[in-house]
């Protein structure tokens, strides 16, 4: 079993494959093969791919993607998935207008 | 900032029955809830409920969410809706987002009762128009009543493949095939029959290859799976579908947990990243308690009693309850709880192969393949008595958590006993007197009457309809068998409902003698001359 901290190991070169081009984030539409790319490029967890590819930090928040990019890590890494954190959880966990955002009401009804 | 005793965010069943239970021991306790309908997942579910008495068994998933709603109200619980809850802090703080403003409010013990969102699989073309989640069919169909498509095919045989491709049969859809990478039927055989006798094949290690379409879907391609579930090359097959329907699992919405703090595990059985929970689902955060699909995907039964269990222990938190008052209660929770987690079905048994049932008969390896019992099936499992007159058959043969059968049968025919899983039996000591009350409250539709000498060389068999219209006495059709083969003419010879029945239509047809033990769906007339 790799350890996904470390980044000097060789994970092989990127061998593009046939269902590269699915989809993976439909919100920022990531597909396959850029997320895959993403890991060839020393991106090995969620969150660092989160920064790289903007996958999840669309209008779902990565409710639908954020599973499936974890399996795809796993599976290019060759880790077992309790290894990889998913991605941070922060507020606003839902997609919220900057002006709500910044409406703070301080009276309850 | 508005402080409460209790928040409690989540409207669904575990959310709801905490609420309950905390308001009742004199908190004051919020709930809050981002749709607009309070109830979580139970308004969308039209089926009658497994499990006992005690776990609200037989009644439709929306009348329970109604039941509790009103037990809400009455014990002074505010329940706010169109109030998303968008995030939460260290010392018990929660940000709602309510109309066009945001929110801080401030508890003394909080409870995460989110539920869970579907899981997707990808496929070429899963991003078309068409493909939707079986959760997003049942909302269109059972809330807004809006049908999701005309020809459906369902990818995934657990519960919520299989009672949602019956409900969306009930709507009028087309369920063109159940299709599962799995070799075997993930969800209960009671169910898959249900959709077996109308006719719906299944397609067992078999997954998704493409989905057709310029800009929307217009068919789609499966292919046989090897063990690895990886997609055997030339064993692809077509159907023309403008939907696919996908019930592939849940994940739980476990995100305001963890931004608090709270400590975290991945476990594969739970359904992914869940709290830390003790029995009573609190949390590593002394004071923050999750509850119901959130900590681990189960059942609406499941999550009432684990709502129920963090609502008392939140009140106890609180100095609401004594410890010893708290300890007698959650006693009784935990007895009912675990009542649920036996069977075949049992959290614990996620993936095991069963040979047996609890009571030694070898299971039926033709229903959990195609969904249906054959005929070797029927003779092993000897409750199938054959008396004179009419008699109940039951046809339900996996050991699942489920006894209404029992309390409905006013002669006392059909006995499970204490053990909640336990096959039910038919007593050969009791006269059924034909009234119906077995047939009606079976929620896996499994029981039938039939009576072998309804006429010479003609008997009768009454089975549970749930389809609209419903069929007229002296009506003529099609009788099917469990795989929904046409067996040849049916005449219905007597339509009953009654308020006990709940919307359940007990029709009964006329057939050959010779199919008293195969005829076991109808087909009305009209439907023969649509085909
Ligand atoms: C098709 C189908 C059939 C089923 N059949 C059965 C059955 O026969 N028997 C059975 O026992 N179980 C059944 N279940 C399972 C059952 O519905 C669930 O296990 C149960 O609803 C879980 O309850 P819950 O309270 O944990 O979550 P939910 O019912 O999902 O409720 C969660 C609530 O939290 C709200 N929420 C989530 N996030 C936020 C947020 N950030 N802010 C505010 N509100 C939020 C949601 O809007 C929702 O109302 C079925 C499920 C499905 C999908
Ligand atoms: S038909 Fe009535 S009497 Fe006969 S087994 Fe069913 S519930 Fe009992
Ligand atoms: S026969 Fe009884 S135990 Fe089986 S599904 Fe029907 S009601 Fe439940």
């Amino acid at each position: 079993m790799k350890s996904i901290n470390d980044r000097s190991q060789d994970i092989g070169p990127f061998v593009s494959q046939t269902d590269d081009g699915v989809i993976i984030c439909r919100c920022e539409e990531i597909t396959k093969g850029e997320i895959r790319q993403a890991i060839h490029d020393g991106m090995f967890t969620v969150n660092e791919i989160r920064r790289y590819l903007r996958s999840g930090m669309g209008l779902c928040q990565g409710q639908t993607c954020g599973r499936l990019v974890k399996n795809i890590v796993v599976q290019e890494l060759d880790v077992i998935p309790a290894q990889l954190d998913p991605a941070t959880s922060r507020s606003p966990m839902r997609p919220v207008e900057m002006k709500v955002l910044g409406n703070e009401e301080v009276t309850h009804v | 900032m508005k402080r409460y005793d209790l928040i409690v965010v989540g409207a669904g069943p575990s959310g709801l029955s905490a609420a309950i239970e905390a308001a009742r021991c004199g908190l004051t306790v919020a709930v809050f809830d981002e749709n607009a309908k309070p109830g979580g997942q139970l308004f969308k579910q039209i089926h009658k409920f497994f499990g006992s008495k005690e776990h609200q068994a037989k009644i439709r998933g929306y009348k329970i969410g109604e039941t509790l709603l009103s037990e809400a109200d009455a014990v002074g619980v505010k329940v706010f809706l169109n109030a998303t809850v968008s995030g939460m802090y260290m010392d018990k703080e929660i940000l709602v987002r309510r109309g066009d403003a945001m929110e801080h409010c401030k508890a003394d013990a909080i409870i995460i009762a989110t539920g869970a969102s579907e899981n997707m699989v990808t496929f070429d073309g899963w991003t078309l128009p068409g493909v939707i989640g079986a959760g997003a069919a049942q909302t269109m169909m059972n809330l807004y009543s809006i049908q999701p498509g005309q020809r459906v095919l369902m990818l995934g045989s657990g519960n919520v493949g299989l009672v949602v491709s019956f409900q969306l049969m009930q709507a009028g859809c087309e369920v063109i095939a159940l299709v599962d990478a799995s070799p075997r039927i993930g969800g209960y055989g009671v169910h898959a029959s249900k959709i077996a006798r109308c006719g719906v094949p299944f397609y067992l290690s078999h997954t998704i290859t493409k989905a057709e379409g310029p800009d929307c879907i217009t068919g789609v391609e499966i292919s046989q799976v090897d063990d690895h579930f990886t997609p055997i090359p030339g064993t692809q097959k077509h159907f023309d579908v403008d939907t696919i329907c996908m019930a592939v699992g849940l994940s739980p919405m476990s995100q305001l947990l963890k931004m608090a703090g709270c400590s975290m595990i991945d476990d594969p059985r739970r359904g992914g990243q869940v709290p830390l929970v003790d029995e009573n689902g609190e949390t590593s955060i002394p004071g923050i308690f999750a509850a119901g699909d959130v900590s681990g995907i189960e059942e609406a039964s499941s999550a009432m009693i684990e709502g129920r269990m963090s609502g008392l222990s939140a009140a106890a938190y609180l100095g609401f309850l004594s410890e010893k008052d708290k300890d007698s209660s959650l006693n009784e929770l935990e007895v009912a709880l675990n009542s649920l987690h036996q069977g075949m079905f049992a959290p614990g048994s996620k993936g095991k192969a069963f040979t047996k049932t609890d009571e030694g008969i070898a299971v039926s390896q033709s229903l959990l393949k195609k969904g249906y019992l054959d005929e070797a099936d029927i003779a092993r499992f000897n409750h199938f008595d054959k008396k004179s007159g009419v008699h109940p058959v039951i046809e339900c043969t996996q050991n699942i958590p489920c006894n209404p059968c029992q309390d409905a049968c006013p002669k006392d025919c059909i006995k499970i006993g204490k053990t909640i899983t336990a096959l039910p039996r038919i007593d050969a000591d009791s006269t059924c007197t034909g009234c119906g009350m077995c047939v009606a409250s079976c929620s896996g539709q499994a029981i039938f009457l039939v009576d072998e000498d309804y006429e010479p060389g003609y008997a009768s068999i009454t089975l549970p309809y749930e389809f609209l219209p419903r069929p007229q006495k002296g009506d003529l059709g099609t009788a099917l068998s469990r795989s929904g083969q046409p067996l040849g003419v049916a005449e219905i010879i007597d339509v009953r409902s009654a308020k006990a029945f709940d919307h359940t239509t007990l029709v009964t047809m006329k057939v050959p003698v010779a199919q008293a033990m195969t005829a076991r769906f109808y087909k009305r007339e009209a439907q023969r001359a649509e085909l």
